[in-house]
Order: C-alpha cells, then sequence, then structure tokens
C-alpha cells in the first residue's frame, strides 16, 4: 500500500515538473532551473552529511570546482571547434567534482566531528581567497563567460530548453543517489555515520570507505555546479563563497537531514520562496535565518523527519483529537507569521535609505511610509498596534497547545512501546 | 605442537606516557580452546584486548595470529586476518535494524567493502547467512527494529552476534556478561557456547562461575603481569593466584 | 626597508591583538563547552553597530563601555534560552544553531543600518600621531586597540588564575561533572562564560570599529580568520590564541606588502623564467594570496596536529 502511494506521489511531482513549466514565463521557468540545482546540491551534501555523518562546512568547493569545469570546457567547444555534445557538459563537473573530491577527502577524513567541518571550511576558503588573483584557472575576479552550442538540433537558447536539461540531469543523479543507498556500500556509509568505530573493527577501512563518501558527494556536487554553469553561462570565485556552503546546510536542515528526499524539499522550497518574494521583500534572507533557527529549535529533525514520524505512527495517531490542536497550532503559526513579516517588514521601510531621504525632504519629521499598498504612521498604533496583537495572541495559542499536542504525541509513543514489547 | 598455537604473545609490553599498563606478558591461546583472562578492575585486560585487536600498537613485544605478525596492524586488517572482538560497553549501529547490523559483518567476511554497483538485497548467500545467524542467537522476532531500541541483554546478544559476523578463527569477547542479572547472565553464557562451538575463544569476565565453567584455561592478570596460567583447578589451586586476587572471593 | 619593517610590525601586532579580543572568548567558549561558535564574530559586529549608534547619540566613550556590557548580556540570553536548549541533541546541532543565528545576526544588522558601511569613527581628539616614523605619522588609535586588548588580557589572565572564580571556571572546564558534584552551579558558569567571551568580541568590535570599517560584512571576514586563529593556537587555549593572533596579524601586514612569488623564488636557482612561462600558482604574487595562506597554515595545522600549537587534547 506505501509503495502505491510512493509510486502515486513521484508520478504527480514528475508530471508537475514536465508539465508545469511551459506554462510559466521565463523568470519562473529559471527559477525552476535553479531549484532543481539547488535541490541536488542538497542531496549531495546529504549524502556526505545524513548519511555519511560527516558535517561540512565547505561544499561550496566542490559545487564551484564543477561549474569551472564546464566553463572550460564550454569555452573549448565555443573557442576550438571541440566538438562535444552540450548536453554532456555536465560530465566536466561530476570528473572535476570527483578528481577534487578524492584528493580534498583523503585529507579531510582524517579528521572527525568538528575538526573535519573545519578542514573542509579551510579547502573552500582557500579556494574562494585565491580564485580571484588566479586569472588563468578561475578568470580573476570577473571570472569566465562563454556560450553553449548548439547541438543534435537543439539550440540551447531558451530557458526552457535548459530546464528540461537540467530536469533530466536532476532526476538521473537523484535516481543514482537513491540506487546507492540499496547498495552494500551505501548500508556500510550508514554504518560509517552510527559507529565509525566498530566498521573498523568489522573488517572495513573506515579511512578509505570516508574518503569514497566524501569523493562521490563532491562528484555529484559537482554535476550540481556544472550544471548551474550551463545555465548561466558563467562563473566566477563568489560560488566557492561562504554563502553557497551555508544555503546548502541550511536547505538539508530545514528539508529534514535524516530523510533522503529531505533536503531536496527545504532546497525547493527556499528557493522557490527567494524567487517569489524577492520582487516584495528585501529581507528573505533574515526570515530564512529565521526558519532556520526554529527548526533548529523545535523540529530538529526538520520538515522531513516530522512528515516521517507523522507516517510512521499514522495508525495510532488519535485524529480526531489531534486535528483541533494542529489547525489551531497552524492558525496561530500563521498568525505569529503575518505579524513577524509585517514588523519587519515595517522596520525595513523605517531604516531604508529611501525613507531617511523623505525625512529630510518632509516638513513634519516623521511621515507616512509605503508598504503593502497602504500609507503607515511611524508612530501610529494602527501601525504597529496590528502585528503585535496578532504576535501575542499566535504565542498565548501556540503555547496552550503545545501542552495538549505534546501529551497526545506521548500517548502515540507510549501504544507504539507497548506494541514493539509484545513483539508485533 | 606450532599448529596448535593460534595466538602468541611475547613480552608484551603497553605503557601511556610515563603510566606502565603491561610488562612483559606471555601468552598462548592454543586452537579451538575457551580462554579466560581474569584479574582485578586496572589489571590491564581491556588494554589487552585493545593491543590484540588492533586498537593501540603494543609498547614492545609482538603478537602472533596463526604464526603472522598483527602487533601495531589497523583493526580492519586484523579482523580480515580472522580475530574478530566484542566490546565491554556495547558498540553497534543504533540507527539500523538488527538484521542489518549483523548483515554488515557478513558483507565483510565476502569482501563487499566497496561495493557501489550491486544491490544490496540482490546478495542472496549474505542474506541468508545474515538470517541464519540472526536465529543463532535468537533475535528472529527483532529483524527489523532499530538495534539501539532492545533491551540490554537483547543488544548484548547482537553484540556477540556481530563479532560472530565476520565468521572470525579467533573471538574476543570483553565482558560479555556485564551488568547483567543472573538468569541473563545464564542465558548468554549459553548462546556464547554454543556460537563459539569449534572456535577459539579468549574472553575477559568478572563473574567467577561463568569463568569456572565456560572455560578450559585461565590467565590471571594482576598490575599488568600474567601472574599465571592453566586450567580451573591449577589456577584455583595456586597460592600466588589465591593470595594476589581469588583470595577475597573464593577461599 | 627598514621602515616597512617597523611599520609593517606595529601594525601586525595591533591587528594580531584585536583578533586576539575576538578569539578568546571563542577558545574560552569551546575550551569549556566543546561549541564552535559560529556567531561569535557576529558578536564583535553588533559591539561594533552598538557602539556607532551610542556615540552618534551620546558619545564615544560611553559607547565603548555600554556596547561589551549589552553585546555580553545578549550572549548570555543566547546561551541561556537557545544552545541549552539544543544541547541533548549534540555538539553538531549546536554548532548549527550558532551558525543559524549568525546569519539572523547579519541580516538584522542589514534591516536596521543598510548594506553599507557606517561611518563609525574615533572622536578628533583622539585622531593624531603617537610618533612620526621617517617622515610619517603612526596613529594613536592603533596603538590604543593593542592597549586596550592587551590591559584585556591582564585583567583576564588575573581573574582565571588569581580568583575564586577563575578556579571554577577552570574546575568546570576540565571535569564539569565533577565540578557540578562539588556544589557548583556548572550552568551559570557556562552562561558567565558565554557572556564574558561575547562582550570580549563585543569590545574587539565597539575599539576597532572606529577605526577599521564598520560593515555587515565584517562578522563574516573576520569569523573566518578567527576560526584560523583558534585552530591555529589549538581550540581551547587561550595562551595559543594570543601567539596564533600576533602570528597572523603579523603576517598578514607584511605579506599584503610584498610581491615574493614562487617564481621569484625558483630566480635563486634560475629557473624564474621558466616558471614565469607557466604561470599560475608560479606567478602569483604573496600580496595577492595573503589572505589565502592563514587557510592554508590552518589546513596543515588541522591535518598535522589537529590539537594546535598549544592545546593539549584533541
Amino acid at each position: 500500500m506505501a509503495r502505491v502511494w510512493q509510486l502515486l506521489l513521484f508520478v504527480l511531482i514528475m508530471a508537475v515538473l514536465i508539465g508545469l513549466p511551459p506554462l510559466l514565463g521565463a523568470g519562473l521557468q529559471n527559477a525552476m532551473t535553479n531549484m532543481l540545482i539547488a535541490a541536488l546540491f542538497a542531496m549531495a551534501f546529504n549524502l556526505l552529511m545524513g548519511q555519511g555523518g560527516m558535517l561540512s562546512f565547505g561544499h561550496a568547493a566542490f559545487y564551484g570546482v564543477g561549474a569551472f569545469a564546464v566553463m572550460h570546457l564550454m569555452t573549448a567547444i565555443d573557442r576550438g571547434g571541440l566538438s562535444f555534445p552540450t548536453p554532456l557538459l555536465p560530465l566536466a563537473g561530476a570528473a572535476a567534482g570527483l578528481l577534487v573530491g578524492l584528493v580534498t577527502g583523503w585529507f579531510a577524513t582524517l579528521r572527525s566531528g568538528v575538526y573535519f567541518a573545519l578542514v573542509t571550511l579551510a579547502l573552500a576558503e582557500m579556494l574562494h581567497s585565491l580564485a580571484p588573483h588566479w586569472e588563468g584557472l578561475f578568470g580573476g575576479e570577473a571570472g569566465i563567460s562563454s556560450m553553449r552550442m548548439p547541438w543534435g538540433g537543439f539550440i540551447f537558447g531558451q530557458v526552457i530548453e535548459i530546464y528540461y536539461l537540467t530536469l533530466i540531469w536532476v532526476t538521473l543523479s537523484i535516481g543514482l543517489l537513491y540506487a546507492y543507498t540499496r547498495t552494500p556500500f551505501g548500508r556500510l556509509t550508514l554504518a560509517l555515520r552510527d559507529n565509525e568505530e566498530r566498521v573498523r573493527f568489522m573488517g572495513y577501512d573506515a579511512h578509505a570507505t570516508k574518503m569514497i563518501v566524501f569523493a562521490v558527494s563532491a562528484t555529484f556536487a559537482g554535476i550540481a555546479g556544472g550544471l548551474l554553469a550551463v545555465s548561466n553561462e558563467q562563473a566566477n570565485y563568489e560560488l566557492f563563497g561562504t554563502h553557497v556552503s551555508a544555503q546548502v546546510v541550511l536547505h538539508t536542515f530545514v528539508g529534514g537531514s535524516t530523510v533522503f528526499f529531505g533536503p531536496a524539499i527545504g532546497a525547493a522550497i527556499f528557493t522557490l520562496f527567494a524567487y517569489l518574494v524577492s520582487d516584495v521583500s528585501r529581507s528573505w534572507l533574515l526570515y530564512q535565518g529565521v526558519i532556520f533557527v526554529l527548526v533548529m529549535l523545535y523540529a530538529p529533525l526538520g520538515i522531513g523527519g516530522v512528515v516521517m514520524l507523522h507516517l510512521r505512527h499514522w495508525a495510532s495517531i488519535p485524529w480526531q483529537r489531534m486535528v483541533g490542536p494542529y489547525a489551531g497550532a497552524t492558525a496561530a503559526t500563521l498568525l505569529m507569521a503575518i505579524g513577524t513579516v509585517m514588523v519587519v517588514e515595517f522596520l525595513e521601510a523605517l531604516f531604508s535609505p529611501h525613507y531617511v531621504a523623505q525625512r529630510r525632504q518632509a516638513e513634519t519629521s516623521w511621515p507616512a511610509f509605503e508598504r503593502f499598498g497602504a500609507s503607515w504612521e511611524p508612530f501610529g498604533i494602527l501601525t504597529w498596534g496590528p502585528p503585535l496583537l496578532l504576535l501575542i495572541v499566535g504565542l498565548l495559542i501556540l503555547l496552550r497547545l503545545r501542552h495538549r499536542i505534546v501529551a497526545l504525541w506521548d500517548e502515540v509513543q507510549e501504544t507504539a512501546e507497548t506494541a514493539a514489547r509484545s513483539g508485533a | 605442537m606450532r599448529e596448535d598455537r593460534v595466538l602468541d604473545l611475547r613480552g608484551i609490553a603497553k605503557s601511556f606516557g610515563s603510566a606502565r599498563i603491561l610488562e612483559g606478558v606471555e601468552l598462548t591461546v592454543r586452537r579451538g580452546e575457551r580462554h579466560a583472562i581474569i584479574g582485578p578492575n586496572g589489571a590491564g585486560k581491556s588494554t589487552l584486548f585493545n593491543l590484540i585487536s588492533g586498537q593501540f600498537s603494543p609498547t614492545s613485544g609482538s603478537i602472533l595470529l596463526n604464526g603472522r605478525e598483527i602487533a601495531g596492524r589497523p583493526p580492519h586488517q586484523i579482523n580480515r586476518m580472522g580475530l574478530s572482538r566484542s566490546f565491554q560497553i556495547t558498540n553497534i549501529y543504533h540507527r539500523l535494524s538488527v538484521f542489518e547490523n549483523l548483515r554488515l559483518g557478513v558483507m565483510a567476511r565476502h569482501g563487499l567493502r566497496f561495493s557501489l554497483f550491486r544491490r544490496v538485497a540482490a546478495l542472496r548467500a549474505v542474506n541468508e547467512e545474515s538470517e541464519a545467524l540472526l536465529q543463532r542467537i535468537r533475535l528472529e522476532d527483532r529483524r527489523d527494529r532499530p538495534a539501539g531500541d532492545l533491551t540490554y541483554s537483547e543488544q548484548r546478544a547482537l553484540e556477540i552476534g556481530m563479532t560472530l559476523a565476520t565468521a572470525p578463527e579467533v573471538i574476543l569477547l570483553d565482558e560479555p556478561t556485564a551488568g547483567m542479572s543472573q538468569e541473563e547472565t545464564h542465558y548468554v553464557i549459553e548462546l556464547i557456547r554454543e556460537v563459539t562451538k569449534g572456535k577459539t575463544l579468549l574472553v575477559v569476565e568478572h563473574d567467577m562461575n561463568v569463568v569456572f565453567s565456560l572455560c578450559d584455561r585461565i590467565s590471571v592478570l594482576v598490575y599488568g603481569e600474567l601472574l599465571a596460567t592453566g586450567t580451573p583447578e591449577e589456577i584455583r589451586a595456586n597460592r600466588a593466584v589465591q593470595e594476589a586476587y581469588l583470595g577475597e572471593e573464593v577461599a | 626597508m627598514l621602515e616597512f619593517i617597523i611599520i609593517s610590525t606595529l601594525n601586525g601586532v595591533t591587528y594580531g591583538l584585536l583578533l586576539f579580543m575576538v578569539s578568546a572568548g571563542l577558545t574560552l567558549i569551546f575550551g569549556m563547552m566543546g561549541v564552535l561558535n559560529f556567531a561569535h564574530a557576529s558578536f564583535y559586529m553588533l559591539g561594533a553597530y552598538i557602539a556607532y549608534s551610542i556615540t552618534r547619540t551620546i558619545d564615544f566613550w560611553i559607547g565603548l563601555l555600554v556596547a561589551p556590557l549589552l553585546v555580553g548580556l545578549l550572549g548570555m540570553l543566547v546561551e541561556r534560552y537557545l544552545l541549552r536548549r539544543v544541547h541533548r541533541y549534540g555538539h553538531a546541532h549546536e554548532l548549527l544553531l550558532t551558525f543559524g543565528l549568525a546569519f539572523i545576526f547579519e541580516e538584522l544588522i542589514k534591516l536596521f543600518y543598510g548594506d553599507f558601511p557606517v561611518n563609525y569613527s574615533m572622536p578628533a581628539y583622539l585622531r593624531f600621531p603617537a610618533f612620526s616614523l621617517f617622515g610619517a605619522d603612526y596613529p594613536f588609535y592603533r596603538l590604543f586597540i593593542g592597549l586596550v586588548a592587551i590591559g584585556m588580557f591582564v585583567l583576564l589572565y588575573i581573574l582565571l588564575s588569581r580568583t575564586r572564580v577563575g578556579l571554577v571556571v577552570r574546575a568546570a572546564e576540565r571535569l564539569p561533572s565533577m565540578a557540578e558534584a562539588l556544589g557548583h552551579n556548572v550552568p551559570l558558569v557556562f552562561m558567565g562564560v558565554f557572556g564574558v567571551g561575547a562582550a570580549l568580541a563585543g569590545l574587539g568590535g565597539a575599539v576597532a570599529g572606529a577605526f577599521f570599517p564598520t560593515n555587515p560584512n565584517m562578522a563574516l571576514e573576520l569569523g573566518v580568520i578567527v576560526f584560523v586563529v583558534v585552530v591555529v593556537g589549538g581550540l581551547g587555549s587561550i595562551e595559543g590564541s594570543l601567539v596564533a593572533s600576533l602570528m597572523i596579524g603579523v603576517f598578514s601586514s607584511f605579506a599584503v606588502g610584498l610581491n615574493w612569488s614562487l617564481a621569484r623564488l625558483l630566480d635563486l636557482v634560475g629557473l624564474g623564467d621558466w616558471a614565469r612561462e607557466l604561470g599560475g600558482l608560479m606567478t602569483l604574487t604573496l600580496s595577492s594570496i595573503s589572505g589565502t595562506v592563514p587557510f592554508l597554515l590552518m589546513l596543515i595545522v588541522l591535518l598535522v596536529r589537529p590539537a594546535g600549537l598549544f592545546g593539549e587534547r584533541n
């Protein structure tokens, strides 16, 4: 039964991913391309983090290396009549990711825990600080740009063509990553995360194993970077930046690192939202940070983890009693979200250079400002009252409902435990 | 006579900094025997196990497994040469299923160490062997539970199963009954007796009843030195042992 | 050449002392709690911005005094209400939380102060040359930054080695459960140390922000260098981070003025032209890779001696 549902969900998602983009504008098509790339990057990262138990703070290194490799290949094709099928360009990213991943992985996996994270951080920062000065390899500060060549009847001039090319690559890559979990080595990767010492005492070379996990992860990160290069037709040193490494961490943990598709969910949500709200708000990154910290505090397993928890206990959840509190909590969260957004946007408006200039010109010292298509008084009760009220009411509801939900879940856990004890 | 010696420790010494843990340990384990190492806390028993299994290298001395030097080799190589150990503090894969915990060992023995292009579900021999092992440690009805969810004595049984999974010739068990009730101890000892048939067993154990009923020979380690080795009767009768160690408990 | 050496040394030492002000707290917190605090450099940035706001509205010296206190308080709140919550999920989770906080702090600063540097500077009467060297004036304020750092280090040292509080802190660092069993309130000590570490970083920001640019990137830029410092010095070692701070500081100030390259090095054995033909890494000058070398150093330390120069533990 579960398999049928999974298949259905898969078909549905693929149908949307295939059928929807032609109906959208180029902007959204491009956003969806970026979404797919971010999803693959997060999945590659999570092979290392979620399955191998190694937290990397420098995955931008492999993403960037993949992108630059593709740019060099693209340039060679463009300039020198090298004939290479354009759709296979990301292979250069994979090869570069694998190569650099093997070498750096050998070093990085000598260490574990915080020290591993610091090694990866140092690697990426080295590239980030070196690239702008290395004209030949990274094109200096400006980076490298080139052109995609037509191939096999495709021009690759339109966004939609690139979207479908990306879709094929991402689907294939995620399929391979899924297959990986079903191999003996995939199982060994999980064991490594749980207990590296025991792995060694079972006859496995833990260091070599970790190095290969690292290299596979870097390979797929390289493909993701390569796809970005194919899409943008350029790459520069900022691909190695701390922000790139940070984004993939955020995506993965919000989506849920313990669930296979979790990182893809996180990446999809964040990149799509970023595109959708970027015109409306400048504070998207702030919201993203807040969401991440809230997830870390209250749902450490991420969105995917929460979903899995519900699926696992589906039968024993007292839904009739649960629906009420859940609906209430959702509504309260929404109230608080609206309140927060209003406060942040008002502050943003008040502290913007635009408003400061307005203040200088206006006769009254604090002129009204524009937000959400309306005009607001900087010190008006109608400005600050509603969002504060929303925040307080939402918080009170959440605090009340929290105990009810926790109590109900305790019941669920108890049923699960008794079921386990009786050997079911 | 040579073939009789599976494990041979010669002049083993180990120091951490200025602290000497082991000094001049000479020990021979014969093929097929069940050999116990006893001694008071801090005598160096666990260190000895760590040296044999490759966790640390000895400061001096040599360890021969079937005549081949293993001192200083990494644990995974020693394991592949046919020596497998269990841990005093349960050392399992908590989030993986009981079956998976065992299968990982079986996979290693089949040389599937870097197998990226085969489906694990299609490995018939590996899966059958793992199922059989699961039955031998009597955890069939826990097959798909995460190992972390098992009771303590079930985890101890799994620990032994994982040690056996690589089909070792020599088995090192580090306090297999630590922290168990009498009933559980009895159960685990029967299990050990059964699953180590035909293998060589070296065990560290505190429970003297267990030691004397289970083992063919006993070595006594006191303050990092080997005091005596012999059959249970010989050890019981040994005056030095009685004075140094057994006196308080057996007399 | 002599001028270059003296000026670079002075600049390097003062910059190193500033680095130390920020890294001291980070390494202390790591040593005690095992938490690698990604938000630590954010405290430095917050110190600068708060001091800037106070300077603009009230007075520079009050800013210098109040900013560290406010930042320290914030640090204590972060430890008490956020970090402690996720403690049970393990160190990786704590690290991720501080990472998220660093993200939020940066965006909040951008929200209130905009994306561009703010005009935070020292009062006019502090803007005088300390002395003249080779016809160039050396700003007094650079020395002032160094003096504040030294004063702080002396104070911290006395506090840790001579007082009862210091004794408890050191006990809690070595054996938290033992210190707790002896009746000391270890969670309170942790909170206090976190607060003091944050306040130090805040002080660093308040002092240095008036000389170096105060912008939303300053946390990230300094943050990665501070990581280098604590790793090279040995995570958890205060003395180590002092030495490493000075090392990195002096190196950075020398490197920007030197156009050495591998090719020039090979000139010595007559291979310079060959190297220049190769290009790439060979012709990169030291000044252009001065930002890269610290990370290379950090990498080498992590791989060869992860305990750092002065660390005892791995």
